[in-house]
């Protein structure tokens, strides 16, 4: 994996705006000699765009992760709806929508009207959207994973929009074993065997990624989210560490046989736009974290409940080897972070873990979460902090 | 103006959420329904009281009305804090229909404000701005309909007498029933406020004068009262992104310097440390990349005669501000309330990034001289569940600051 030799690079979390008429096709389901010319030029487009913004480790923009809506913030996931075998709808679960997995939440408890009146997710969580798609998914039966021809075929049409663009390195995200928990389980006996036969299934796709020549990056939010939404309300901090800890050697599991170095891993606290007030804090899992066999961790740091955050790297040292991507502008506010700003929080990162240990990023993928204009304005300030910040570190 | 003396104290820009009840009878009232005068007075009063009480709870320590007395009428609002103005003042009639949105092109020679919609951040951002989902990060936002503004057919007077003494009662009553000794009331700057249509006066530079002659009597009683002013000033800095194209910066700093003149003259005679101004880059939950840099404006900020100035610096977009205080001197005797919670975000601001505002702050201009607040409103910007969350985020946030300042 590249690391930020002489200048700080840039790269982000994943999921860019989809193009008007991609989004259409999508939810229309239209025949694939109709979506697939469209997704190959936007997708090749989408990798110009990002070179331009000053991106130098870009991808397919999470193009070929189905997404029906302007706003939608589960694309990244529910796309392994198509790629597994082993569930069921179950209508009566899919009703109560994601109150069935936030049940435990001590925020959702606090902030009931605000939840109530919106919950943070603007109309992400209408129907429609890939969420929604997402509610009921049971598992029934062996999980299997399915996709080995769609993800060769995502692979393909990213390798040929490559062609002709100048980056440092491109990368493919893929889903954690600790995510797709989440869904219910009827089949397998314990939530540890559920987890196990995920991370066998998932294994695949990740292989697949890896052996194209392209970075895999693992979408893990449930590492951390999950302690707001089942351990909260009843405190259980052993309960989530035990949970989380499993978590890691599932993932671990997935990953062997996979160089580390072609691997980054992602966490966030859950892309909503909520209080996150119940958030568990950095400190508290990182040491889990570096667990993870991947060389890069992708972390949010730029918004107003991450941000202090930098300053647990002091206490925790980042192992020898490894990358941190900081996130440094973010999906939390539609104002435009000043490129002072990124190269503020760039540089103080840089201090603690060394300059060329840091590349630059995201909060979280910004398709979907913010308005297109503003998801590339920020991208654009990221490659211009990026800029300033080299400036002053290389001096 | 109380100052940090031995730890960091805590105060807010304004606007706080309105109970349902209040919002319920100001619509009511705007649409010219049952108007029982008594009814809504005691409704105010206790609704006032409440929200004092409410902010020494959360760990405020310098309250206000939470402008409870500037009618909002909905749940989401960004407008209150300076056409409240208007039902207080003699000279303006409602426009017969809504006016176009006119594009005002400016010349170096003849600075002119173009209208919202023309504003250059909205000319980036069209296609966001246009988007009925726009809010996007935010829970709720305030309906972008366009109304029938109020026009200047003739001089202004200022008649709100009744309305300010009822606010300043209201407000000592609520500090008197929780033993509080400082609290403030805002009242709209008149750059800010003279940004409303002109007919009478032949040029805008007359209008804001009038303006800052009439809002004198506003000014003069809340200080009279005991009560700290604050002035809300949005203006001084947003102008700028309302100059089509962008003027040379001497050109701008002329036109703003007419309007702090103005300003000034608003305040003869009233102490300087019973005053703070407000400036704001203008909370709508959009881009803001044409906000004016702090820098380019501190010296006008502190020529306004005020004690305090409390200034945006807790978003994405000014957070590195903090910096312009190494240069710019703040001087001797003054305070800073800088933005440590905004309402830019629905995520609450955690009690430690808080606390590294402040002490950032408090090393450069001397921790005596910070006082802890909000970037902007809070009332009508943002979901009323997370407003409150925030006012504590802030007070935590302080006490953490403190113990670092203090140890």
């Amino acid at each position: 994996m590249k690391r930020s030799d002489g200048r700080i690079l840039t790269t982000h979390v994943g999921s860019l705006p989809r193009p008007d008429d991609l989004l259409a096709l999508y939810r229309d389901n239209a025949p694939e000699t109709e979506l697939q010319p469209r997704l190959r030029s936007a997708i090749a487009e989408v990798i110009r765009r990002q070179a331009q913004s000053g991106i130098d480790i870009v991808n397919d923009g999470e193009f070929s992760k189905a997404m029906r809506r302007s706003t939608d913030f589960g694309a990244w996931w529910s796309y392994v709806y198509d790629r597994l075998s082993g569930y069921e709808v179950r209508p009566g679960l899919a009703g109560q929508g994601r109150a069935a997995w936030t049940a435990g939440s001590k925020e959702r408890k606090e902030f009931a009207t605000f939840y109530a009146d919106d919950g943070g997710m603007g109309s992400a969580g209408a129907a429609g959207s890939s969420s929604a798609r997402m509610f009921g998914l049971t598992c029934t039966g062996p999980i299997k994973y399915t996709g080995h021809a769609i993800v060769a075929h995502d692979i393909e049409t990213l390798k040929s929009a490559l062609g002709g663009v100048r980056v440092e390195e491109a990368f493919v995200t893929a889903v954690s074993p600790a995510t797709m928990q989440i869904l219910a389980n009827e089949y397998y006996k314990s939530p540890q065997d559920y987890t196990w036969a995920l991370a066998d299934a998932i294994r695949e796709e990740y292989k697949a990624i890896v052996d194209a020549g392209f970075v895999l990056q693992i979408d893990d939010p449930a590492l951390v989210d999950i302690w707001d939404w089942w351990f909260s309300l009843k405190g259980d901090v052993a309960g989530y560490r035990k949970w989380a800890e499993f978590q890691v050697e599932a993932v671990n599991h997935a990953l062997q046989g996979i160089p580390e170095d072609r691997v980054r891993f992602h966490i966030c606290w859950g892309s909503w736009h909520g209080p996150h007030s119940g958030d568990v804090p950095l400190k508290d899992v990182v040491d889990l974290l570096i667990k993870v066999k991947a060389q890069g961790y992708s972390v949010e740091a730029g918004n107003v409940r991450h941000e202090h955050e930098w300053k647990v790297w002091r206490d925790t040292k980042l192992p020898d080897g490894k990358l941190l991507m900081p996130g440094v502008v973010s999906h939390a506010t539609n104002l435009i972070e000043h490129p002072e700003l990124v190269a503020d929080r760039i540089i103080r990162l840089a201090q603690v873990v060394g300059r060329e240990n840091v590349v630059a990023s995201t909060d979280c993928g910004l398709g979907g979460r913010v308005h297109p204009e503003l998801a590339w304005a920020k991208l654009a300030v990221l490659g211009e902090g990026a800029r300033l910040a080299t400036k002053e570190l290389w001096r | 103006m109380k100052r940090s003396t031995d730890r960091i104290t805590t105060t807010h820009a304004g606007s706080l959420p309105r109970p349902s009840d209040l919002i319920a009878l100001n619509r009511a009232r705007a649409a010219g329904e049952k108007r029982d005068d008594g009814a809504y007075a005691e409704c105010l009063s206790s609704a006032v009281a409440g929200v004092v009480a409410k902010q020494l709870s959360l760990g405020i320590d310098v309250p206000d009305d939470g402008e409870f007395g500037k009618p909002m009428a909905a749940n989401y609002d960004y407008g209150v804090w300076w056409n409240y103005a208007f039902a207080r003042m003699d000279g303006f009639v409602r426009a017969e229909s809504v006016p176009e949105s006119q594009h005002k092109k400016s010349s170096v020679a003849d600075l002119a404000l173009t209208s919202v919609r023309n504003r250059r951040d909205w000319q980036k951002f069209s296609e966001f701005y246009q988007d009925p989902e726009s809010s996007g990060t935010l829970v709720g936002s305030a309906p972008r309909r366009a109304t029938r503004r109020p026009v200047c057919t003739k001089p202004i007077r200022y008649v709100g007498h009744a309305a300010i003494e009822a606010d300043i009662a209201n407000m000592k009553k609520a500090m008197a029933a929780v033993g509080v000794e400082e609290g403030f009331i805002c009242s709209v700057a008149p750059g800010s406020f003279a940004r409303g249509e002109n007919l009478y006066y032949k040029t805008e530079e007359e209008f804001v004068f009038a303006s800052a002659e009439a809002m004198h009597d506003e000014y003069k009683a809340i200080v009279d009262a005991g009560l700290v002013l604050q002035l809300d000033d949005p203006s001084l800095p947003d102008n700028w992104d309302m100059i089509d194209p962008e003027p040379p910066l001497d050109e701008f700093k002329k036109f703003e310097r007419v309007r702090i003149e103005a300003l000034n003259h608003a305040l003869r005679g009233l102490p300087e440390d019973r005053i703070r101004f407000h400036i704001c880059w203008g909370s709508w939950h959009g881009p803001h990349t044409t906000d004016i840099p702090l820098q380019d404006i501190v010296d006008l900020v502190l020529t306004v005669n005020a004690g305090a100035y409390s200034v945006e610096a807790g978003n994405v977009r000014h957070e590195h501000e903090w910096r312009v205080w190494k240069e710019a001197k703040l001087p001797d005797g003054k305070l800073l309330i800088p933005g440590v919670v905004s309402h830019a975000t629905n995520l609450v601001e955690h009690p430690q990034v808080v606390a590294d505002r402040i002490v950032r702050f408090a090393e450069v201009v001397g921790r005596e001289n910070v006082i802890a607040g909000t970037d902007c409103g809070l009332g009508g910007r943002i979901h009323p569940q997370v407003a409150w969350a925030k006012l504590a985020a802030l007070a935590d946030g302080a006490r953490l600051a403190t113990r670092e300042l203090w140890r």
